[in-house]
């Protein structure tokens, strides 16, 4: 099953039960759904299914007037760069709506783009360091496990938020991965327990600490495996507690942007850790991230685990 | 004269009353909070105030007092907010920029520019969304119209059906420079008329011309279910002239917010007019009173707001 399609199944069981429910965003009814994200919503949505303008700051002033009014939506939207039209509403109107403690759901899902082909004008794949503008609560996910617990647990809850995932993992079969751990506010999740190696993923990195931790296990020693899916302080604890055991740590960032949210998971590593070998993988803006080309981190794992088994 | 109209009269004079007040407490360095007076503006606040119905509401800007002070009707509660106290309308959580009211119907004002159009919008698509038969105004200024919100605005609300009533405070001036010195000409008449969206032009400051305009447009709204452009030409009274070296002429001085240093103090005039033409609404009002008549109301306006601050 190809990932949007998973997504899309997890989407509509989230709003099949949902009374007057406002679903909008551009082409959402119509052509190709968004690329198959937003396939028979409009069937099993009891309230209105709206194909809009193109008109994106109206259209998360909207979502918020909704919310005024006690009405729940979900705004989807193709490219996460379209998004910065609404950044006046998202920031300046919701620091109005959320000392209210609103009843009303209002969720924007927009696709981080990071094919890295569409041209200049889509470099923005930071998905944690948009929403930290306005301090609001976004999630990203990458998986099975960490999307069906994040689409169901706050796709339609009280307050306001924006889901996100990355427009290249769409396209592609979905991935499995078990959770063993997750935060109670889905901020973070662990799926592999290992001695010898912590691994954190950021972003929409957790694929390549998939490959990582499959390079680990071939050379015969043991790793954890986390993801960071919130930009928003969670208590670390557990992963802290990891790092101290292991006393190994690489970190892989794959969003673009100076802003980071792992140099702030750094910071609190320098307060609690002592390591002994540490890896940060990661990317800073180059010249040619203004032309197409290709968007993905360039790893090479064996290098990185003969470096840190050193 | 009926007794209505004699309480929309008396609610225009009372309205300028207390904002003198205001004005006063602001010219003596009472608030830290930025405020922005509107003289000027009674007639058409107290006319929306009287045209509103049980399920309509109300969306703010910045220059707020007129409309907030006239769907309440005391000025003690926005005094206190104006001085940020726990007793203040807001409970002093907002000011005076952001400052609405549900249980009035003023569900949300904004500080930025054409911000509250796309609120209003949803606000209003939540009513659809409910069947509720009611309207939503929407107040703006010949400075928002500039926004490209504006324009997505009016394009949303035409698009969903949306009954709505656009209100453009018309005052000619963005803080210091007068349309023509800031843009190309606007005819909203072509603009609406583009969108298929009804237009109605108020000017003179005539309350009960006003009051039956805005009924006539509310009624259309909601039987055409459309947004209907409503643009008040008004002048925000306050302005001076600065004398020096320079301009020993004088220089105009707009206001736009912030003490009109120039403006009289509460009780120093019989009668609360700040410039004898029909810019004032006070003025206009002699239209339907005799001098006296009007002075004998100010009086007793006088008195009930020094009862209510005591």
């Amino acid at each position: 099953m190809k990932y949007v399609q998973y997504i899309n199944s997890l989407i509509k069981e989230a709003v099949k039960d949902k009374p007057n429910m406002v679903i909008f965003g551009q082409n959402i009814d119509a052509g190709s759904c968004l690329s198959g994200l937003t396939t028979g919503i409009s069937e099993l949505n009891k309230g209105l299914t709206i194909n809009t303008t193109n008109s994106e700051n109206t259209l998360v002033g909207v979502g918020f007037g909704l919310m005024l009014n006690n009405i729940s939506s979900i705004f989807f939207m193709k490219q996460m760069d379209f998004l910065l039209l609404g950044i006046d509403q998202i920031v300046n109107t919701y620091n109005i709506i959320r000392q209210s403690n609103p009843s009303a759901s209002f969720t924007i899902f927009p696709i981080t783009v990071d094919s890295g082909y569409e041209g200049p004008q889509s470099s923005l794949n930071n998905f944690d360091d948009f929403c930290s503008i306005a301090g609001v609560e976004g999630y990203s996910f990458t998986n099975k496990e960490d999307t069906k617990k994040i689409i169901s647990e706050q796709l339609v809850k009280p307050g306001f938020r924006i889901l996100s995932t990355g427009q290249r993992l769409l396209r592609e079969e979905m991935r499995e991965l078990s959770i063993i751990y997750s935060d109670p506010d889905c901020k973070y999740f662990q799926y592999k327990k290992g001695d010898d190696i912590t691994v954190v993923c950021f972003n929409q990195a957790t694929p390549y600490g998939e490959e990582l931790y499959k390079t680990i296990l071939n050379h015969n020693i043991t790793a954890s495996l986390f993801s960071i899916n919130s930009h928003l302080c969670a208590d670390y604890e557990h992963i802290m507690n990891d790092i101290k055991n292991t006393r190994k740590l690489v970190i892989i960032d794959d969003s673009k942007s100076k802003n980071k949210l792992s140099d702030r998971f750094i910071i609190n590593i320098l307060d609690t850790c002592e390591l002994k070998r540490k890896k940060v993988i990661t990317r800073s803006l180059q010249e040619n991230d203004f032309y197409p080309c290709k968007d993905t981190l360039e790893i090479d794992y064996n290098s990185v685990v003969d470096f840190m088994i050193s | 004269m009926n007794q209505e109209s004699l309480n929309i009269i008396r609610k225009i004079i009372w309205l300028r009353s207390a904002q003198i007040l205001v004005n006063d407490l602001y010219k003596s360095g009472e608030f830290i909070v930025p405020i922005h007076l509107a003289m000027g503006h009674e007639s058409i606040a107290v006319a929306v105030d009287i045209v509103m119905q049980e399920n309509d509401s109300l969306v703010l800007t910045h220059r707020n007092i007129h409309y907030n002070l006239s769907r309440i009707g005391t000025l003690k509660e926005e005094l206190d907010e104006y001085y940020l106290k726990e007793t203040g309308l807001a409970q002093g959580r907002l000011g005076s920029m952001n400052l609405s009211n549900p249980d009035k119907g003023i569900i949300y004002s904004s500080s930025i520019l054409a911000n509250n159009l796309p609120v209003g919008c949803g606000y209003a698509l939540g009513n659809k969304t409910m069947n509720l038969n009611g309207v939503v105004f929407i107040v703006t200024g010949d400075g928002a119209i500039e926004e490209g919100s504006f324009y997505e605005s009016l394009l949303f609300l035409k698009s969903n059906n949306l009954p709505t009533i656009i209100i453009i405070e018309n005052n000619e001036w963005s803080l210091g420079t007068k349309i023509h010195e800031r843009r190309a000409n606007i005819d909203l008449y072509k603009l609406a008329d583009s969108l298929d969206i009804e237009y109605f032009l108020l000017q003179g400051n005539d309350p009960f011309e006003y009051k039956k305009e805005l009924n006539a447009a509310r009624n259309s709204a909601l039987a055409n279910s459309s947004p209907i452009l409503v643009e008040v030409n008004l002048t925000t009274l306050g302005y001076w002239y600065l004398k020096n070296e320079i301009h020993p002429d004088g220089k105009f001085i707009n206001y736009h917010g912030g003490p009109a240093p120039k403006v009289f103090n509460f009780k120093t005039k019989k009668y609360p007019e700040i410039v004898p033409s029909d810019q004032d609404p006070l003025y206009v009002l002699s239209k339907y009173l005799e001098p006296d008549e009007l002075i004998e109301i100010s009086r007793e306006v006088v008195k009930e707001l020094e009862r209510e601050l005591i």
